[in-house]
């Protein structure tokens, strides 16, 4: 296949998972089902929502099933691999010194390529993240056969900062797993925070949410995809479980930022400045 | 920024999502615990009205709406808004007079002992325990849940009954205000006369909610709306609806009062592993 050079296409597969919480076993079927959908429909990369394994919900269940958990990981690892199916899998990953993260796996040729631990735990509200899971510290990039893959994880993307830094290190897209609970407007507001991180960074987002309920939490789904431009390029339907296939353009980045100055024109005293302010604001309030 | 027409409406594009939301919450319930269907007790107002047609679009004939009017008490245009919706929507249901098991309790009631508006309390309070006790009769007898028709109005004011009407094992409209879910019944095609007759907790004849509350739920639902969603102070939500902080007052310290009535029981920590404590689990969980 000859390269197009204005143009090349990954095609994503969003499992918009319908998690049952602590249902390891029948998450994983779950995931299974969608991944080998995925597949037929010749999908390069794959991504289940955040926490797909476990399921999400604030609850002592996560310190209880987390090899449960590993252990579907390793299941779903080598499935990807008997597909030849890149996958990005959210998890609770734990440390050899037994802290737990809120993670995502990147698996390809069979393999976990690498990981990601969220950077920022939600503690607001229903939340409770902070009571498992520690933070992640770290934004890598992942290289795939596809592209540069940045990947967040739900609140992650409510801040700039993440997202600037993957663009930064050189992202052509960026993955966001999710678990995100239904208010009034909340579809809107996600809506509004992607294509801002869009805007901000001339690159495509994708977002992988839950879809299903679990004590009265209703998961929304709605998975969807934004181009560089910031267009609604597809949205999955809410509350069911679906499989999201997008042909998104990792070029039309490049194309854009010819002209549009917002990340080659980022200033270095100004980022310093950022970091000052910052330090002032802690200091002050801390 | 504020101004006096504050109130909690539902954005209209999202009662379709809303609905879907009510009806799977209650699906999921009864499929995770296992129950082969639902029973809601019906009085012809509008709640329970609302909860019958949701539980009907989750489970549709496996259910049971038990009406229970307390002859010479509950008006007969009650009953009769009950049976015309459960024959309009051809929905399983049983007609049961409360009386003769009000009385016996009556009858156990010590003679003069006490004052008179305190007898009639007590005594208006088995009614709705009358009718919590044929709930469960039923819901066990058929392997059902009972499905709740407390609204966030009234889970506020504490205006229920504890282990009466407030018994039930979920609250699919708890969240939604009064003035909400006269909105959401417009919305499902609620008949007219349901929703435009006065509420009243039928506990004796000619009562009405809103001459007990001393406001109209349209006053309240825009006040509990400032303090609960809002976060506003007791002051702040007197000068943004413009209405005395007294009135205000009142209300708050109602909503404090009855925070009982939304818990189970307190239990007295002994061990670290206090079962309303420091044990978290949610019901849903596998």
């Amino acid at each position: 296949m000859a390269p197009n050079p204005l143009s090349r296409k990954l095609r994503l597969g969003l499992l918009q998972v319908e998690t049952r919480l602590g249902d390891i076993a029948g998450n994983k079927e779950r995931i299974k089902a969608l991944m080998q959908q995925a597949h037929e429909q010749g999908v390069d990369l794959a991504v289940t929502p955040e926490l797909a394994t476990l399921g999400f919900g604030s609850g002592d269940i996560y310190l209880d099933k987390v090899d449960e958990n590993l252990m579907a990981l390793e299941e779903i690892r080598e499935f990807a691999g008997d597909l030849g199916l890149w996958t990005i899998v959210g998890f609770v990953d734990r440390t050899p010194l037994g802290f737990f993260h809120n993670a995502a796996a990147l698996i390809g040729d069979g393999k976990i390529q690498g990981k990601y631990y969220k950077v920022q735990l939600v503690n607001y509200r229903l939340f409770d993240e902070k009571r498992y899971f520690a933070p992640g510290h770290r934004l890598p990039v992942f290289s795939t056969p596809f592209g540069r893959i940045g990947i967040l994880i739900c609140e992650d993307v409510w801040f700039p900062e993440p997202a600037r830094a993957l663009t930064f290190r050189g992202a052509e897209i960026l993955i966001v797993l999710s678990a995100s609970p239904y208010t009034t407007t909340k579809v809107k507001t996600w809506q509004n925070f992607l294509q801002e991180r869009v805007l901000d960074n001339l690159l495509p987002v994708a977002f992988a949410n839950q879809a299903g309920i679990q004590d009265g939490v209703t998961y929304w789904g709605g998975s969807m995809v934004f181009s560089a431009r910031g267009e609604l390029l597809a949205m999955a339907p809410l509350l069911e479980e679906h499989l999201l296939v997008v042909d998104v353009d990792l070029e039309e980045a490049r194309t854009l930022r010819r002209r549009d100055l917002r990340v080659r024109e980022v200033r270095r005293e100004i980022l310093e400045e950022l970091l000052r302010a910052y330090d002032e604001m802690t200091r002050e309030n801390g | 920024m504020m101004n006096g027409r504050i109130q909690p409406e539902l954005p209209v594009s999202e009662l379709p999502v809303i609905t879907r939301i009510l009806v799977k919450s209650i699906q999921t319930r009864v499929e995770k615990v296992g129950a082969k269907g639902g029973l809601v007790a019906l009085s012809g107002g509008i709640d329970s009205s609302l909860v019958a047609l949701l539980t009907q679009q989750a489970l549709g004939d496996r259910m049971l709406a038990l009406i229970m009017p307390e002859e010479g008490v509950t008006p007969e245009w009650d009953l009769r808004d009950a049976l015309n919706l459960v024959e309009q929507h051809q929905i399983p249901h049983r007609v049961i007079a409360i009386n003769d098991a009000v009385a016996l309790f009556q009858s156990y009631m010590p003679d003069n002992d006490f004052p008179e508006a305190v007898r009639r309390l007590a005594l208006a309070n088995v009614k709705p325990r009358v009718r919590m006790i044929l709930n469960y009769l039923y819901a066990n007898l058929l392997g059902y849940i009972v499905v709740g028709t407390s609204n966030k109005t009234e889970l506020l004011l504490g205006y229920g009954t504890k282990y009466g009407d407030l018994a039930a094992d979920i609250y699919p409209i708890g969240d939604l205000y009064k003035t909400q879910v006269w909105q959401l019944a417009e919305y499902l095609g609620l008949p007219a006369n349901i929703i435009k007759k006065k509420p009243s907790a039928g506990l004796w004849k000619g009562q009405t909610d809103e001459e007990e509350l001393g406001h109209t739920y349209a006053e309240i639902d825009r006040v509990l709306f400032c303090l609960v969603d809002l976060e506003l102070s007791v002051r702040e939500t007197a000068q943004v609806l413009e209405i005395p902080e007294e009135a205000v007052q009142d209300l708050y310290q109602r909503v404090i009062r009855n925070e009982h009535k939304r818990r189970p029981p307190t239990i007295t920590r002994i061990s670290s592993m206090c079962l309303d404590k420091d044990w978290r689990y949610p019901v849903e969980r596998y």
